[in-house]
């Protein structure tokens, strides 16, 4: 048969089969190697070059030429279709949304209790809780608050009646556990704590505190700097300074107010430390004797300290909340910021 | 407290910046704030000399001043009625900012205003709008006015003064503590004036009728005084300290309080009955009308100050209106006293009076000063309102106030401190806070208490003067420190932050909400308990403590929803109370755990058309995991049948004889009505401590079984209102110990279903072996059994 008319068969073949080609990578492939590879058709073709006449071989060559030519588009077109057929069935666009689970968030007010707790626990102090509807004798009267004395307006009291009331502070807790245990006594009390005050931006009615206590022999001033130096550097970081200020609280003397650099300016005052250079985070002191005694415990023989710490604030400063109603607000916007514990 | 700096010179030397006092009292523990001078920020204000005072051609109110301003004269038109030639005043210029606005020149009725003539108001110094401020003759016109003002004023310090220094209520008080950090020259004033008048024993008698409510009253008498407007220097500082003046006695009297800290009391000799004064409690239902102009009603532990006949004063509190210095007051009694804290406290308390004489005596003031209190402002009077001082005064001290002598062991301070103390530097030390040495011993030293140290009663008192004198800063850290081994976890803690973590893994947000609440939450109660009421409450909208935590939870899904959040997930875990009177904190208090679920479960997604809506299956579901995973045992559900008003659907959810607590739905009518919330809420509130009671850490481990597992489905109609649960039982008892699970998974009812009330429901069952392969036969025979009896126990039929 004529070379010519054989490859214009060919030609007629490969239409058909790229008519009727399943658009579909492998087929492709296959076509284009049945056509195209090394051992393909239109290499046979050429191979078979020499044995056309001298005058044909250039219309030969023309006609080869456009035949290839013709394949390479058709397999060309086949891929670009392919791409495209791809969109919609096979197509995968990774920018897509995912679907996340519902996270849900802890409240950062528990989370800060948790983190002073696990700091605390550390050196080996236990958790113990109390009721916070107390008697007088354990929110006052044992922690060495006379009645009638000035030391207990600083402390407004929700009364149940004259003998019961809402709890100022976890301290009752203290008293408590003196009663129960013999020192070594090395405890945080968290709690919920109340106070008679009206509700703006720095105040609420209620909040929350967590009061430590370790009686043992031989326990100093000098420690328990150490430890609250240890608790600010765990809880803050390493920049903030620390600075002891004496004060008075009825059931330790000495007492003190424990205030860091203001991490807001560093020191040089701002609004947040009302220009002061420093905030107040917690107050402190060595357990008063009368405190001891009231729990039968021999002041002669042991020494204390006591530490309360304010959750709110802490919280307020370490994220940088303005106002404290919003703790309470219960706003699902505020509330889901507090993921990560 | 406030305490001027410039007051404060006058009883120690001291050349620091306030800036450096300021730190110096804090480090004391006299916690001090710097106040900034009022007009620190105001420029363009001037001291000016009233040239000429003209009438206003076109206004009564108003006149024109002719003021000099060091350059020029301007005339300023002003409405106030104390303008006068040759006065001294403050100018504000045009441009001069003032807390109400800038000055300008303005055209009030046709006349132009060069400038303003402030009121103290204007310049934010006090409230005072009487008229314009006048300025002593030697002011210099021409010279910066806040320039002047700081000079003449200086600058003040708000102490926030623990309550157990009374000592530092005064000026003098400050200086002599500051005085001991620094070792700076403290002084008090020289008293120096005649006693030219009769002998005080004929003119007045003092009889103290309950001595241990008033240990020391004394008196002197001044005749012949003039009363008039006080000088300027005695004006000055009270103004200084936010004190208005009123007259030269009350102000005298003031100013000896604000220097000494003993509280004075000046009565018109005149007014007064019977030459006698009379210090007794109140009757109950004695009526006096104070100072203040105001009635009050006594009880019977007031303690009074009376003449002959009637009250005179409320003792410590503030003097009666009968006995008052007035204009034409001519012959003063003054009263010097030290009374009882607790009796002034209480009183203080009783009438809601809180004045600063009252401040000083509940906190307890030096009964030693009471006389130098009383000669002072003797002294001061003379010099300013003239008179004769009656030869000797008054000292009734019946109740002698003895200091305590205190042994301070040297090596005591040490193991408190964990720091040694120089044996010298403490004598000293004492010394100055005013202390008598009695005794100094090589390992330990007794001392007297100074008379105006109240607090200073025990060993470990004085270990704390060390501490503050010395500063806290100078105590070393300790190098180490304990650590215990023995604590113990507190196990039922560390539950509830593991259900917090559990919750929030599950999609909760936790909130907390107010402990305090309306008498009104109590409907959300399924037990009938009593709340703890509050004596004295904020309002009555927090009068409450709560008693169950979801009152809390549908308000917060009420504040949530009307701001735009529908899909919740809440939690809460806290303290309930109920009311106990029996207990001896009148409380039974628990720990609750409180869910709220309402809206969506999920947000809307690309990839499904409709979010899915919540139900009561879905938190029936969580609560049952919950359950399940902390106690490894199921929980029974019973729905409740008799009416509650504030739920739907209300579940008990227990655990063989526990309840652990229950979950329903929020009644239509409260969530429509009440909430005005249209999406239904849906909650669980249950009891913390029961649910930790039952929880176990043992995991009861089961083998896999190596052999297949065999799955049958049965499908079947029963009628509407059977309940999937029985059907559920009904197979579980019939299906042999080789039937390991049973999965409900479709509910269904077609038309004719539903007319003829029935429903279609769907099981699929999973059959297994742990020794053997099942044959299908024996598996048959068990469906065919079930089959059999679920026909006769609930008229199933096999669809």
């Amino acid at each position: 048969m004529d070379l010519f008319e054989e490859v214009k068969g060919s030609r007629t073949q490969f239409r058909e089969e790229y008519s009727e080609i399943e658009l579909e990578k492998k087929a492709i492939e296959n076509l284009r190697i049945k056509y195209l590879g090394k051992n393909g058709i239109i290499n046979t073709y050429f191979n078979k070059f020499d044995q056309i006449p001298p005058e044909k071989k250039k219309e030969f060559g023309q006609l080869m030429n456009s035949f290839k030519q013709e394949v390479q588009n058709s397999v060309a077109d086949l891929k670009e279709k392919l791409k495209s057929d791809q969109s919609s069935s096979k197509f995968f666009d990774p920018t897509l949304p995912g679907k996340n689970p519902r996270e849900g968030s802890i409240h950062p007010l528990s989370q800060t209790m948790e983190h002073i707790l696990t700091i605390f626990r550390e050196i080996g102090f236990s958790v113990e809780l109390g009721p916070e509807v107390e008697t007088d004798y354990y929110n006052f009267q044992a922690l060495n608050f006379p009645e009638n004395h000035p030391a207990r307006d600083a402390q407004d009291t929700f009364f149940i009646d004259d003998d019961t009331l809402l709890r100022t502070h976890t301290s009752p807790i203290q008293v408590r556990t003196m009663e129960n245990q013999k020192p070594p006594i090395r405890i945080l009390a968290p709690g919920r704590t109340f106070r008679n005050e009206a509700i703006d931006a720095s105040h609420y009615c209620t909040f929350h505190q967590i009061e430590g206590l370790y009686i043992n022999d031989k326990v100093t001033f000098s420690e328990l700097k150490t430890t609250l130096f240890l608790f600010v550097k765990k809880f803050f970081g390493e920049e903030e300074e620390l600075r002891f200020r004496p004060s008075y609280f009825p059931f330790t003397e000495p007492s003190a107010e424990v205030d860091i650099s203001c991490f807001k300016c560093g020191g040089s005052g701002c609004d947040l430390c009302k220009g002061s250079g420093w905030l107040e985070i917690l107050g402190c002191g060595m357990v008063d004797p009368n405190v001891l005694s009231a729990s039968d415990i021999d002041p002669e023989e042991y020494s204390g300290y006591a530490f309360g710490i304010g959750i709110e604030r802490l919280t307020m400063l370490k994220y940088g909340i303005g106002d404290i109603r919003l703790l309470y607000n219960s706003d699902k916007r505020f509330l889901k910021q507090f993921k990560n514990i | 407290m406030i305490i001027n700096n410039k007051w404060l010179q006058k009883y120690i030397d001291y050349s620091y910046s306030d800036e450096k006092l300021c730190d110096k009292l804090t480090y004391l523990g006299l916690e001090a704030d710097l106040k900034e001078n009022p007009l620190k920020d105001i420029d363009n204000i001037v001291i000016g000399e009233i040239r000429e005072v003209r009438e206003h051609p076109d206004a009564d109110k108003l006149r024109i001043a002719i003021v000099f301003d060091g350059e020029h004269e301007r005339k300023i038109v002003s409405g106030a009625p104390n303008l006068y030639p040759d006065a001294k005043v403050p100018l504000a210029l045009p441009g001069c900012e003032l807390p109400g606005g800038t000055v300008s020149k303005v055209e009030l009725r046709g006349v132009k205003s060069e400038g303003m003539i402030p009121a103290e108001d204007e310049l934010g110094i006090s409230d005072d709008h009487s008229g314009i401020i006048i300025l002593p003759d030697e002011a210099e016109p021409g010279n910066n006015y806040s320039k002047y003002y700081q000079e003449k004023y200086g600058v003040n310090f708000d102490i926030d003064l623990t309550p157990n220094r009374p000592d530092c209520t005064s000026h003098i008080g400050v200086a002599r503590d500051l005085s001991v950090l620094t070792e700076e020259k403290f002084h008090t004033p020289e008293i120096d004036f005649k006693e030219n008048g009769p002998d005080i024993s004929t003119i007045n008698s003092i009889n103290i009728h309950t001595p241990d409510n008033c240990p020391r009253y004394a008196t002197r008498v001044i005749k012949d005084i003039k009363i008039k407007e006080s000088p300027e220097w005695l004006q000055r500082h009270l103004k200084s300290v936010g004190l208005r003046p009123i007259n030269n006695i009350v102000d005298a009297a003031n100013f000896v309080l604000m220097e000494t800290g003993q509280p004075l009391h000046t009565f018109d000799l005149d007014r007064i009955a019977g030459n006698e004064i009379n210090v007794r409690l109140s009757d109950q239902g004695e009526e006096v009308v104070t100072l203040d102009g105001e009635s009050r009603k006594l009880n019977d532990r007031t303690l009074l100050i009376c003449d002959a006949e009637k009250p005179i004063a409320i003792a410590g509190i503030m003097g009666l209106q009968n006995s008052e210095v007035t204009e034409e007051t001519t012959n003063l009694l003054l009263e010097s006293a030290y009374f009882d804290p607790a009796t002034i406290r209480k009183g203080a308390k009783d009438l809601d009076l809180n004045t600063d004489a009252s401040y000083r005596f509940e906190r307890g003031i030096d009964p030693q000063n009471v006389i130098y209190g009383l000669d002072r402002v003797t002294d001061i009077i003379t010099e300013i309102a003239g008179g004769t001082v009656c030869k000797g005064r008054i000292d009734n001290y019946p109740n002698k106030i003895i200091q305590p002598k205190i042994t301070v062991r040297f090596n005591k301070i040490n193991s408190l401190l964990g720091e040694k103390f120089d044996k010298d530097w403490i004598t000293k030390k004492f010394k100055l806070l005013g202390c008598d040495i009695i005794a100094r011993e090589d390992n330990k030293i007794k001392v007297q208490s100074p008379s105006w140290r109240p607090d200073l009663k025990r060993e470990v008192d004085y270990i704390e003067e060390i501490v503050r004198i010395k500063g806290m800063e100078k105590i070393k850290s300790a190098s180490s420190i304990t650590i215990s081994t023995d604590y113990h976890q507190n196990k039922r803690h560390n539950f509830t932050q593991k259900v917090r973590k559990k919750l929030s893994g599950y999609g909760y947000n936790e909130v907390y909400n107010n402990s305090l609440t309306h008498a009104d939450h109590i409907k959300y109660n399924i037990n009938k308990v009593e709340a703890i009421k509050i004596d004295n409450p904020l309002s009555q909208k927090l009068a409450y403590l709560r008693t169950n935590l979801i009152s809390g939870l549908t308000q917060t899904a009420k504040y949530n929803i009307n701001h735009g959040n529908t899909n919740l997930q809440l939690f809460e875990i806290g303290n309930v109370h109920q009311f106990a009177p029996k207990k001896e904190n009148k409380s039974i208090q628990k720990e609750h755990l409180s869910l709220l679920l309402t809206g969506n479960l999920e947000d809307i997604y690309w990839k499904y058309s409709e979010p899915r809506e919540s139900s009561i299956y879905d938190l029936k579901g969580l609560v049952e995991q919950l359950i399940e995973f902390y106690t490894s045992k199921s929980p029974t559900f019973n729905l409740i049948e008799e009416d509650i008003d504030s739920f739907e659907n209300l579940l008990e959810i227990s655990l063989e004889e526990t309840v652990l607590g229950h979950l329903g739905k929020i009644a239509t009518d409260i969530q429509e009505n009440e909430l005005n919330v249209e999406q239904p809420l849906y909650f669980f509130e249950g009891n913390m401590k029961n649910l930790f009671e039952n929880t176990t850490d043992k995991i009861d481990y089961q083998p896999i079984s190596d052999y297949p597992a065999v799955e049958r489905d049965i499908s079947i109609i029963v009628n509407y209102h059977t309940h999937v649960g029985e059907v559920i039982e009904i197979i579980q008892n019939n299906g042999g110990s080789f039937l390991k699970d049973i999965q409900f998974y479709d509910k269904y009812s077609d038309e004719q279903m539903e007319e003829n009330n029935k429903k279609s429901l769907t099981f699929n069952l999973i059959f297994q072996s742990r020794e053997r392969t099942l044959k299908d036969s024996e598996v048959d025979q068990k469906m065919d059994n079930i089959f059999n009896q679920l026909q006769s126990k609930i008229n199933a039929e096999l669809r």
